[in-house]
Formats: structure tokens, C-alpha cells, sequence
């Protein structure tokens, strides 16, 4: 087909009629100070918030929702504060977080020896792939009723639950972001003589640093929904402790507020982890080393 | 490393010389050998990753075999698969994962849509952009599974409440992580899009869905992984305050009567599911896509 030539099409000619003076008007002008106050990415955040809660506020007062079924934003607050004063919503979080964290050290230290044998060898790291593929698709909260055969009522069938949710993402995203640590960089380690956990440590780990954190972060996301779900049912199963059975427990008295009081904790602690805790580290981390922009 | 002015010159430090005297070649041996059968065999990951399972499945009986575990706390693979065949037989089990799939994708296709509703509002305004993010905020770190008692109150016992949550957690992992991709695709590609002059849908079809293609995918494996995740908890919850259906009733109901192997036959059941959508649906779609197209290793 290469040396068949198409004619090139002959397009009309065609005069555009004046289009008169140009006008020059406002191709440049100062913002306003409402414009320059809007164009702050907090402010506007922060009035979206707040139309949010005066239009939840005004809808419940206005149309009469009763409260069983959606209480006004005063009463979620009151009952906030009501929580944290005569039902010790404070030691149900303490219970939770202490938990959370145990569980969260732990499994990040089992997914680091893991990964740590994976790269090791290969056949380290077919065991781990295998293992990875077939429990990170097994949801944790699935192994809670065996856990509670195994471990009995209480923190430690938690704690097992949570190593099972935070362990598999850890280990998949260490060892991915281990295997594609670009040759280079592993050359240049090799030259400096770093061999074993000092070549682990000191080029493996800044140079995937991105994927552990991503892992990090999704050991953290699936801990949080499976500590709440897990007390969720151990409210269900019998007397825990916690947030989720802080929650259970209100909407089972039909304390709806308090319900409400419950989530808008959980909401906090996990923006909390997330945007702060989270956000500090990878401004501290790869925002610096230039491995992700902002 | 003491530091030393720019002027001052540090003589060349002098190694003293010397000379290699050379190697029998013959004692260095073989230098390339074929590879015998079973290192060719050894070196496909495929037959790796079997006689890894095959390994895991011969050590987990072997040891409930001789160490007589009591198969109320840990049954041998063998009862599991028993428990599995008895579980299709008898207990509907086919009907349990029916009802479970049945809800996820509804939850999964509305939660989707919702995404992409909000993302492309988010993509024209910027008040639906900054509604979004402060959505996201709020929202993303909310466990889906709290929001299942007052479901329960709202909706009653029943799919719409496991549908309502189902949506909550794929709707905001996924229009994140959207939005955060459409952001990040180069000026210069949109620029491509608007000389060729697609607008509007054609715009975000032609152009920045195939651009943040990875993220966004990214974005729908997290969503499916939460859901899968909320399903089975929401399931478990059910199972505890009522009557369900579904393999986390499974689960929960078996483990209630201390049939342990055929909880260990639900397990399986779930890793199954799980591996196929992950494994199967998931990197095929990469492979197709974001691979082929050189976006991912």
C-alpha cells in the first residue's frame, strides 16, 4: 500500500470577515479578596464541611426525622460528650488502639522477616508469593470464629485476626517493591561491599520505600476494618470491649446519638492516622527524596 | 573525610605493582552445562508454586495426621475436602455463594457507578472536586462494617442493608483514587485529547481513563478487597443477630455447632472466590490493558 500516492483534497478558499477591533479589556486583573480567600484549598474544604453539618443539622430539625432513625448533628455532639463522661467512650478507645497497635507492630515485623526470607532465595520467595496469593484474598474477619475456638473470648483472638489482615499486604508490597528495585541501585550497593540485612536495610528499603508504604497504609486500612468488625461481633457474641462495641451496644439500646457519637470517633482516629500520621511520614520520607510529588 | 580547600592538591596515593600469574585453565571445570530436566522443570514458576501448595497441603496433613490433632480445633485436609463435598451435598452450599455473589456485584456495579457519577462532577467543578475530597476524607477511613447496625435499623435484615454498606466500600477507594489519576495525566496528553476535540464523555473515555488506567484499576482492586472484606464481616454480624444466608453464615453457623471442618471447608470456599477475582478476572484485565500498554511492569 506504501506506493499508492492519495491525492492531496483541495479545501475552498474562504475570507473571514473582520472581526473588528480587539478588545482588551480584562485580560489581567487582581483577585478580589473573597476570590483569593476561596482560591485556599482548606478553606474551601472547611466550608464544604460546614454546609455539610448545617445542612444535616437543618434537614433533621426541619423534616421531623425522628431521632431512632437519623438524630440531628447538637444531639450526636451532646451524646460525643456524653460518651466520653458517663459511658468511658475514652478507655473503649484506649481498648481498641492498644490493640490495634499491638497487632500492627507485631504483623509489621512478621511481613519484614518474611520478605526479608523471600528475598533471600528464590525458593524463599516462592513460598511467600504462594502463601501471599492464597491468604491476602481470605478476608481476616473470616478466621475470627476459629479464633475464638483456638484463642477463646478476648485480646488475643483479636491480636491473631489482626497479624492475619496486616502480615499478607505488608509482605506482598515489601517483596514486589523489593523485586523491582531497578538494577543500577542494586549494582551500586553490590559495589559498596553491603551484603545480607545490610543490604536490605541500606539500599533495598529507601529504594522501594514507596510500595512498603503503600503497604503499610492497605495493613492499616484492612486492621481498622477488621478490629471494628471483630468487636462488632464479638458485641454480638458476647461482652467485648471497643469502639465497634461501643457502637453495637448504643444502637442495640436504641442510643442512636450515641451510634452516631461512635462513628464520628472512628471517622477522627482514622482521618487522624491517615492524614496525619500517614501524610507526616511520607512528607518526611519520599516527598523528600523526590520519589512522589506533594 | 576531613574537608580540604578546593586548592589544596592531595597526591595520588602509589600502590606498589604487581603481576598475576596465569590460571590452569583446565581446573576451573564446566563453564556452561545443559540444564538437566528437572532444573528446567525447577525453573518454571508455575511447578515452583504447585509443589510449594502440594508441600503446604502434605505438611498440614502430615501433621494433623501424627500429632493427633483433635479435629474440633484442626482437621486434616482430608475431613476439609470431605467437609467440602458434604457442604455442596447437603448443605446448599452452592446457594450460600450464589446469595454471597449475588449481593457483591450489586454492591460492586452501584458502588462503581457512584464513583464514576461523583468523579466526573468532581472533574467539571470544582466545588463537586472539593465535596469529593472532603467526602473521601471523611469517609475512606470510616470501616464500612460500623456503618451495618444502623443499616440494619434503616433498611432491616436483608440484602438492601449488606448493598448499602457493599456501596460505601467500594464507592470512596474507588473515586479516589479516579480522581487522584485524572489529576495526575499530563497536560500534554489532555492537550492531545483537546486538539483531536473530544469534550465531555468522549474526553474522559478516550483520554483520561486510559491514561490513569492503573490508578484507576488500582482503585477497583481496593474497592473489590474491601467489599469482599465488609461481605464477609456484614455476613458474620448477620449470622450472630439473625438468620442469614450467605458464606460468612456459613462460617459463623458452623463454627456455632463446632463443626470445624466445614468451617475450614467455608475458608476454602472464600480463598477460592478470592483467588479467582484476583488472580483470574483482575490480572487479566491488566494483562490486557496496563501491561500491554507498557504502563506496568
Amino acid at each position: 500500500m506504501a506506493d499508492v500516492k492519495t491525492d492531496p483534497i483541495e479545501r475552498p478558499e474562504f475570507e473571514r470577515p473582520s472581526v473588528g477591533k480587539a478588545n482588551t479589556a480584562d485580560v489581567a486583573r487582581p483577585l478580589s479578596t473573597l476570590e483569593k480567600v476561596a482560591n485556599i484549598d482548606p478553606v474551601r474544604k472547611f466550608t464544604v464541611l460546614l454546609t455539610a453539618i448545617v445542612a444535616w443539622e437543618l434537614y433533621t430539625r426541619v423534616a421531623k426525622v425522628p431521632p431512632l432513625i437519623f438524630p440531628t448533628f447538637s444531639d450526636t455532639i451532646v451524646a460525643l460528650w456524653k460518651g466520653f463522661t458517663e459511658y468511658g467512650l475514652a478507655s473503649q478507645i484506649w481498648a481498641s488502639v492498644g490493640i490495634l497497635l499491638a497487632g500492627y507492630v507485631i504483623g509489621l515485623a512478621i511481613g519484614a522477616a518474611l520478605s526479608f526470607i523471600a528475598v533471600s532465595s528464590r525458593f524463599g520467595s516462592d513460598i511467600l508469593g504462594t502463601l501471599t496469593s492464597m491468604l491476602n484474598p481470605l478476608p481476616a474477619v473470616a478466621l475470627l470464629p476459629l479464633a475464638m475456638i483456638w484463642f477463646g473470648l478476648g485480646a488475643k483472638s483479636l491480636i491473631f485476626v489482626l497479624l492475619h489482615s496486616i502480615v499478607w499486604p505488608v509482605a506482598l508490597n515489601t517483596h514486589t517493591g523489593f523485586m523491582s528495585v531497578a538494577e543500577p541501585l542494586r549494582m551500586v550497593g553490590r559495589n559498596y561491599g553491603l551484603r545480607n540485612i545490610r543490604y536490605v536495610v541500606k539500599l533495598l528499603v529507601p529504594a522501594a520505600f514507596p510500595s512498603i508504604l503503600a503497604g503499610m497504609k492497605l495493613g492499616w486500612a484492612f486492621a481498622w476494618r477488621t478490629l471494628i468488625a471483630a468487636e462488632l461481633v464479638f458485641g454480638a457474641a458476647s461482652e467485648g470491649g471497643g469502639l465497634g462495641w461501643f457502637i453495637f451496644a448504643s444502637r442495640n439500646e436504641m442510643d442512636i446519638p450515641g451510634a452516631f457519637a461512635g462513628l464520628l470517633t472512628v471517622i477522627l482516629i482514622g482521618f487522624f492516622v491517615e492524614n496525619v500520621i500517614f501524610r507526616n511520614i511520607e512528607q518526611g520520607t519520599l516527598v523528600r527524596w523526590g520519589m512522589q510529588s506533594s | 573525610m576531613s574537608a580540604t580547600p578546593a586548592s589544596v592538591r592531595a597526591e595520588p596515593v602509589e600502590r606498589p605493582e604487581f603481576e598475576r600469574t596465569p590460571l590452569d585453565a583446565r581446573k576451573i571445570g564446566q563453564i556452561e552445562r545443559p540444564l538437566s530436566v528437572v532444573e528446567r522443570m525447577w525453573n518454571v514458576q508455575v511447578v515452583r508454586n504447585f509443589a510449594v501448595l502440594l508441600m503446604f497441603v502434605v505438611l498440614w496433613e502430615a501433621y494433623t495426621q501424627i500429632a493427633n490433632v483433635k479435629p474440633l480445633l484442626f482437621p486434616s485436609f482430608s475431613d476439609t475436602c470431605i467437609a467440602l463435598y458434604k457442604a455442596f451435598a447437603d448443605q446448599k452450599l452452592m446457594a450460600k455463594i450464589w446469595f454471597t455473589l449475588q449481593s457483591l456485584l450489586i454492591g460492586y456495579a452501584v458502588g462503581l457507578v457512584a464513583a464514576a457519577v461523583l468523579v466526573s462532577l468532581a472533574s467539571i467543578w470544582r466545588v463537586w472536586a472539593d465535596i469529593l475530597m472532603t467526602a473521601t476524607a471523611m469517609f475512606n477511613p470510616l470501616p464500612s462494617i460500623a456503618l451495618l447496625p444502623l443499616a440494619m435499623l434503616w433498611f432491616g435484615l436483608g440484602t438492601a442493608s449488606l448493598v448499602f454498606i457493599l456501596i460505601h466500600a467500594v464507592l470512596w477507594a474507588v473515586a479516589l483514587n479516579t480522581f487522584v489519576g485524572f489529576q495526575g495525566v499530563s497536560h500534554t496528553q489532555r492537550m492531545v485529547g483537546q486538539n483531536y476535540g473530544l469534550r465531555g464523555v468522549m474526553f474522559a473515555v478516550k483520554i483520561l481513563i486510559p491514561a490513569a488506567l492503573a490508578t484507576v484499576l488500582s482503585g477497583m482492586k481496593i474497592g473489590w478487597a474491601f467489599a469482599w472484606r465488609t461481605l464477609i464481616g456484614a455476613e458474620l454480624i448477620f449470622g450472630a443477630t439473625s438468620r442469614g444466608g450467605g458464606l460468612g453464615w456459613h462460617i459463623f453457623e458452623n463454627a456455632e455447632q463446632l463443626r470445624t471442618s466445614q468451617v475450614f471447608a467455608g475458608l476454602l470456599m472464600i480463598i477460592l472466590i478470592g483467588v479467582i477475582v484476583e488472580y483470574v478476572i483482575f490480572r487479566n484485565i491488566e494483562l490486557r490493558t496496563v501491561r500491554r500498554w507498557g504502563m506496568q511492569r
